[in-house]
């Protein structure tokens, strides 16, 4: 009863008003809303690529640090090192494309230095090194030495296996009355893409 | 690629069934509808589909429409353009019962259950600037830290409320809620900044400075899944939550009708005016201090000395500067308020059925077969209220059909044209809303899509 009740008013209604295309409008509306003109797989090709700035070590080593004053001897070649546990990080070692490394070294002693960088792994294995010389410099006028060292290709794949980092400073020569310092200051430049 | 896949989620204005009293569900807009049925319910997790999604600052179609810009070019673009006020947001709400009655003293009872999730984002501009490019090119920038502000809460709500023809002018209603958090994440007052500038000389050559860093994210119903292995140990426990089993609230919608002449109705509801207590299983992280990083300083010890732990000792002191705790303190969350209000004047035929002589309102205002009017909705969000202003046009066609037209101006657009349909079937009630219908052809190139579709049965008064 109900069912041909409801079937007389449509019909009723379809043919007073001829309002079937309205009927259809919400049905439409509901299964034709289309997406167009867009492709969702260009997500693939999202890449993000941040350039980040950040410091990395710095030292002051003082003249004296070069000889022995106990036993008179020269220390011709003095080491640091520091752990770097991001460098081979999984997530670091996929996405990092390039790396500047800039050393900005400042030198008021009156000597010239061989500066090593030396990248190694937890086995202490080397993975990747580079070296610069320090210009000497006197203690009325330092004389600021800049190195840059870009890595990037294969070699950035041996760098993100390291995650240490040992700084060896070498002078020729020393004695008890060299005065002076030598100073560094550096940073990394980092280009990623994820 | 069609409707149910690609919308997401959002602002919860429901311009078309507001006021649109042939939809039952226009007593959760405003308790003081004055309804015409004697008797109403819902098919169960039929009556009530809706769906709201939107972005104020970029479409789909912006990021990835076909276009011969290069994708990344076009992200790049955007990101210059998008504003710390821009915000993604989701809404969906599914009812589950809803039912209502005119008892005998003619008050309108109704009351249900519905399951809803809401979800709202602020575009971090600042940290997504710093994701994207780095801080290279940004030396001395302020990075904001206090743009992060996001809110998301899955929810059920138990409701039962009831409206009364006070005079013959005023109609008012009331409805009260309780609210069962299923879980609720919360993290809207945060502060602090990130820069990088030139060091003075006396260290290294940049300074990373956190300052001032006060972060909060409020989480509740959440640490408790994280032990829970298989999906359908997580969907027991949510569904106990659901009913009642979760962090309870409370709260109230109240709304009034007025009839300023027998054409001329006024009516406003405040909707969601409640509290959600997050007592259980509640974890809140807060970090905060301030923090310089100089990078590692290298002191070159005596050879005979062990190797000094520089990376530890730096791990160490930032988090020693930049406390990160766990609290697992109960708090307290206001529901995101709304506010509705609508001026309505009616013209044309008086609608049959409820008669020229409207015996129910004792000769109070008439029911026509149209009208036109203007509304207005705020809903109260995080870091401002989202308001929006509506015209409309109603019309009824015969016993069968009514339809309402909007034109809605609000964050998203102000080219939001809607369409609600309610088909009256005998005691069959079905309707449809959808707005943004002219992007219809193309989803795509909305910024906000809202739909919201169901089934009832109505018994009308007689």
């Amino acid at each position: 009863m109900f069912k041909i009740t409801v079937i007389n008013q449509i019909s009723q209604l379809i043919m007073k008003k001829n309002l079937t295309y309205i009927l259809l409008i919400p049905i439409i509306l509901l299964f034709y809303a289309c997406i167009t003109d867009t492709d969702i797989n260009q997500a693939e090709n999202i890449t993000l690529k941040p350039v980040i700035e950040l410091d990395l070590i710095y030292f002051t080593v003082k003249a004296n640090r070069f000889y022995d004053a106990v036993t008179q001897n020269q220390i011709l070649t003095v080491s640091d090192s520091t752990e770097i546990r991001f460098l081979d990080d999984t997530d670091v070692q996929e996405a990092l494309k390039r790396v500047d490394f800039y050393f900005k070294f400042t030198n008021s002693i009156p000597r010239s230095f061989i500066a090593e960088f030396v990248f190694v792994n937890e086995l202490n294995e080397i993975t990747y090194q580079t070296q610069t010389n320090v210009e000497q410099g006197t203690l009325g006028t330092p004389i600021v030495t800049e190195f840059t060292e870009i890595v990037e290709g294969d070699a950035i794949l041996q760098l993100t296996q390291a995650n240490k980092v040992i700084v060896k400073v070498t002078i020729p020569s020393s004695d008890e009355t060299l005065e002076g310092s030598l100073n560094l200051q550096s940073k990394a430049t980092y280009y990623v893409e994820y | 690629m069609c409707l149910f896949q690609v919308v997401v989620a959002v602002a919860q204005n429901k311009q078309l069934a507001y006021g649109f009293r042939e939809i039952p569900q226009s007593l959760m807009l405003n308790p003081s509808e004055k309804v015409t049925t004697k008797f109403h319910f819902g098919i169960p997790f039929l009556s009530q589909f809706h769906l709201n999604g939107g972005s104020t600052g970029v479409t789909v179609y912006d990021i990835f429409g076909n276009s011969s810009v290069e994708i990344n070019t076009r992200i790049a673009n955007k990101l210059s353009e998008l504003k710390n006020t821009d915000f993604f947001t989701a809404t969906q709400q599914l009812e589950l019962i809803q039912f209502g009655w005119r008892s005998k003293q003619e008050l309108y009872f109704s009351g249900g259950i519905y399951q809803e999730f809401d979800f709202i984002a602020y575009f971090p501009k600042d940290l997504a600037e710093l994701a994207w490019y780095g801080n290279k090119d940004n030396i001395n920038k302020i990075y904001d830290l206090g743009e992060v502000s996001t809110r998301a809460d899955l929810l059920t709500v138990f409701h039962f409320g009831a409206n009364k023809q006070l005079t013959k002018k005023l109609t008012v209603g009331a409805r009260a809620k309780i609210y069962s958090s299923m879980a609720s994440v919360n993290s809207t007052s945060n502060s602090g900044n990130f820069t990088t500038t030139l060091g003075d000389g006396a260290n290294n050559i940049y300074e990373h400075r956190l300052t001032n860093v006060d972060m909060t994210v409020q989480t509740s119903g959440l640490a408790s899944l994280y032990d829970l292995k298989n999906a359908s140990d997580i969907t027991k426990k949510m569904i106990g939550r659901a009913f009642l089993g979760g962090n309870l609230g409370v709260g109230m919608d109240l709304g009034f009708t007025y009839d300023i002449t027998n054409k001329l109705t006024a009516t406003g509801s405040i909707l969601d005016l409640g509290v959600i207590f997050h007592l259980k299983d509640v974890e809140t992280y807060k970090a905060t201090g301030n923090y310089t990083l100089n990078g590692i300083e290298l002191i070159f010890p005596p050879l005979d000395e062990a190797g000094i732990p520089y990376y530890d000792d730096l791990e160490n002191e930032i988090e020693k500067e930049i406390i990160v705790d766990t609290i697992t303190r109960s708090y307290s969350n206001w529901r995101p308020l709304k506010v509705n209000g609508a001026i309505s004047y009616s013209f044309g035929k008086t609608v049959s059925g409820v008669d020229d002589c409207d015996c129910r309102s004792r000769g109070s205002k008439i029911d026509r077969n149209q009208s036109v009017g203007f509304q207005v909705f705020n809903i109260f969000r995080p870091k401002s209220p989202q308001l929006a202003g509506t015209v409309f046009y109603y019309r009824r066609f015969g016993k069968l059909l009514s339809a309402k037209a909007t034109y809605t101006v609000d964050s998203y657009s102000f080219s939001n044209l809607g369409l609600a349909m309610v088909l009256d079937l005998g005691p069959i009630n079905f309707y449809v809303a959808g707005d943004n219908i002219l992007n219809y052809s193309n989803l795509a190139k909305t910024k906000s899509v809202s739909l919201q579709l169901g089934f009832n049965i109505k018994i009308n008064q007689k």
